[in-house]
């Protein structure tokens, strides 16, 4: 059957994937359903489409390539680095548009030089997206999901809050309701009626007594057999909670987080403003930081404008396997995003590969760029074609 | 233009439907013998009574083959998808009172509330190498609530359809989402709802389909108001 909806441009968006040095691979529309609840979480659900094989396995359309792509690298056990890149259907249900559609994209896997790949992704993604729309203003807004790691680590927060910062980090609304509570002094942990019984026993100041209660609590209940949390994890845990709820955010912490969550400038100006950030605040994030300065070296390298790319330092995405860059590529004129990227080294081991593989990519909504090509220029460009 | 109304098919939740619909001034008789699945009220030709189990109720007021049903909230809220678009919830009925709760083992000791549970949920996988699992016949509200009003995503669900209280201690899951109306069966097995781990306070209601016809028919109306009268 003939593809009738592949969008007219996919022959040389795949001459330039070539042209880029990547291998082309396509994987099955029907995938196993797991990997992508696992990673995404159960929310997936409700925007996939699913089915059951008949020996009960779930099973789903595939909406999106990476996990897909990913997938298959691991059982092909083949070596590293490797650049794939994709071009095929996806499906997702989805308030506006189809539910089926074009996606494209590259996963740049197991390169060593992480600057250098990070740069490549975002070069590539901007270059081939340049060869649909020539002419057209392309606006990248860029994240790091590390250095704000590094801000929340060096700020001397307890684990427990780090934690919850960092689980947090790229849902703007969640971060910002996060550090309200953080900063109230009303905010304390709630603290079970066993618990407070326990802290008039004193078992509570004492770990290993305190784990060995809990132990002794799951063999008595036979919960422990099954138990998935174990009694050292409980304890330690509560220990933590209790520091959570004997300490306050102070003011001066919280001013550093809100003033770094609101930097926003170009990229070509942000390694200086986040040197002098950090050493207005008194951070000691030297490593994130000179990752960060060897990135936009490497973008700089690449031939990337980088006074045009926007950084934006609260830009990140809620999901725990990514792990640095984040970026995504709109018009001038419309907000849509045509590409989005970014670097998951925690993705592949999640999934199931032996060794620690990094990893960064980027992938292209091919209905938003066909509908990008067919709307009038930006109005500067027309203007100026006028004249 | 007959108006069907779905009413339970057995049990505690009929005679108490009955007993309400009764007060309201329609009394419920059998078409046949007393196990028939249809039903009238005396004296009245425009209103028919079908017998259903619960949870089909609560489909059938969805789909629009009934006009009004006496189901859990519980179970509608769980079967539709935008469930307040799709029906009415008319009245609370005061009976089959449940309570859609987050429980957890009580040894959890470091757990009481949803914001312990989503730091729980956040390690989960790189401690034990898989998710938080719940076990729930509960998907669509724990979705909601652990998505949408605890931002709560790394979690997966383990469809249970029964005896969801034993799932912790058979280790099959790690934490539920179920019914409970006295919690004296969590406590049985060693669990504690979260202090903010209410996900619904159900109770039966009456539910109407929102069909176009109903704004010009009488009776429609009649029903709403006689049975919150009779409350």
């Amino acid at each position: 059957m003939p593809l009738i909806n592949l969008p007219a441009f996919a022959p040389d968006l795949l001459a330039d994937f070539a042209s880029l040095g990547t291998e082309r691979v396509d994987t099955p529309v029907i995938q196993p359903a797991e990997p992508f609840l696992d990673m995404a979480g159960e929310d997936l659900r409700r925007r996939i489409f699913m089915t059951e094989s008949e020996t009960g396995e779930s099973l789903c359309l595939r909406p999106e390539f990476t996990i897909p792509v990913c997938l298959r690298h691991i059982e092909s056990a083949t070596g590293t680095p490797r650049r794939y890149a994709y071009l095929g259907e996806v499906f997702r249900q989805r308030r506006e548009g189809g539910s089926e559609f074009y996606q494209a994209g590259i996963e740049d896997l197991g390169e060593g030089d992480v600057a250098g790949a990070d740069a490549r992704a975002v070069h590539d993604a901007l270059k081939v997206l340049a060869n649909r729309l020539p002419g057209r203003t392309l606006k990248v807004v860029l994240g790091d999901q590390s250095v704000f790691e590094a801000v929340v680590a060096a700020c001397g927060l307890p684990a427990g809050w780090q934690k919850r910062l960092i689980h947090a980090f790229g849902n703007q609304h969640r971060l910002r309701g996060l550090l309200a509570e953080l900063s109230e002094p009303a905010a304390k942990g709630v603290f079970g009626a066993e618990v407070e019984r326990l802290a008039i026993l004193g078992i509570l100041d004492d770990e290993a007594r305190l784990e060995s209660h809990i132990d002794g609590t799951m063999q008595a209940t036979g919960y422990s057999t099954n138990a998935s949390r174990s009694p050292a994890e409980i304890a330690r845990r509560l220990r933590e909670k209790m520091e959570l709820a004997s300490t306050r955010l102070d003011a001066r912490t919280l001013a550093t987080l809100r003033a770094f969550l609101s930097i926003e400038l170009a990229l070509a100006d942000a390694p200086a403003a986040l040197h002098d950030f950090a050493r207005s605040h008194g951070l000691a994030i030297d490593d994130a930081l000179s990752r960060f300065d060897a990135r936009t070296r490497a973008l700089a390298a690449a031939g990337v404008d980088t006074a045009a790319i926007t950084y934006r330092s609260a830009f990140g995405r809620p999901l725990d396997y990514y792990t640095g860059l984040v970026f995504e590529i709109a018009t001038g004129d419309d907000p849509a995003v045509l590409a989005g990227g970014g670097r998951f080294d925690r993705l592949m081991t999640l999934l199931g590969a032996k060794t620690r593989i990094p990893a960064v990519g980027f992938s292209l909504w091919l209905d938003r760029i066909e509908q990008a090509i067919a709307r009038p220029a930006d109005q500067a460009t027309t203007q100026g074609a006028r004249a | 233009m007959t108006v069907t109304i779905a009413l339970p098919s057995k049990g505690r939740m009929k005679e108490d439907a009955s007993e309400i619909f009764r007060r309201a001034g329609y009394t419920i008789a059998s078409v046949g013998n007393d196990r028939s699945y249809r039903g009238r009220v005396e004296g009245r030709d425009d209103i028919e009574i079908a017998f259903l189990s619960a949870s089909e109720i609560s489909r059938e007021i969805g789909n629009g083959t009934v006009d009004f049903g006496v189901t859990g909230e519980d179970l509608v809220r769980e079967g539709l998808a935008q469930a307040d678009e799709r029906v009415e919830f008319c009245a609370r009925l005061g009976f089959g009172h449940a309570d859609v709760v987050v429980a957890v083992p009580e040894i959890w000791l470091d757990v009481e509330t949803m914001a312990d549970l989503g730091d729980v949920a956040a390690d989960f996988r790189a401690r034990h190498g898989r998710r938080l699992t719940i076990a729930t016949k509960y998907w669509r509200l724990t979705q909601q609530f652990f998505s949408g009003n605890h931002g709560i995503q790394l979690y997966r669900i383990v469809e249970s359809l029964g005896a969801t209280e034993g799932a912790p201690a058979s280790g099959s899951a790690d934490i539920i989402v179920d019914i409970t109306s006295t919690g004296s069966t969590l406590r049985a097995n060693n669990l504690k709802i979260l202090s903010d781990g209410v996900i619904l306070g159900s109770e039966a209601c009456l539910v109407r389909a929102r069909k176009a016809g109903h704004d010009a028919d009488p009776v429609v109306g009649e029903i709403i108001a006689a049975v919150r009268g009779a409350l």
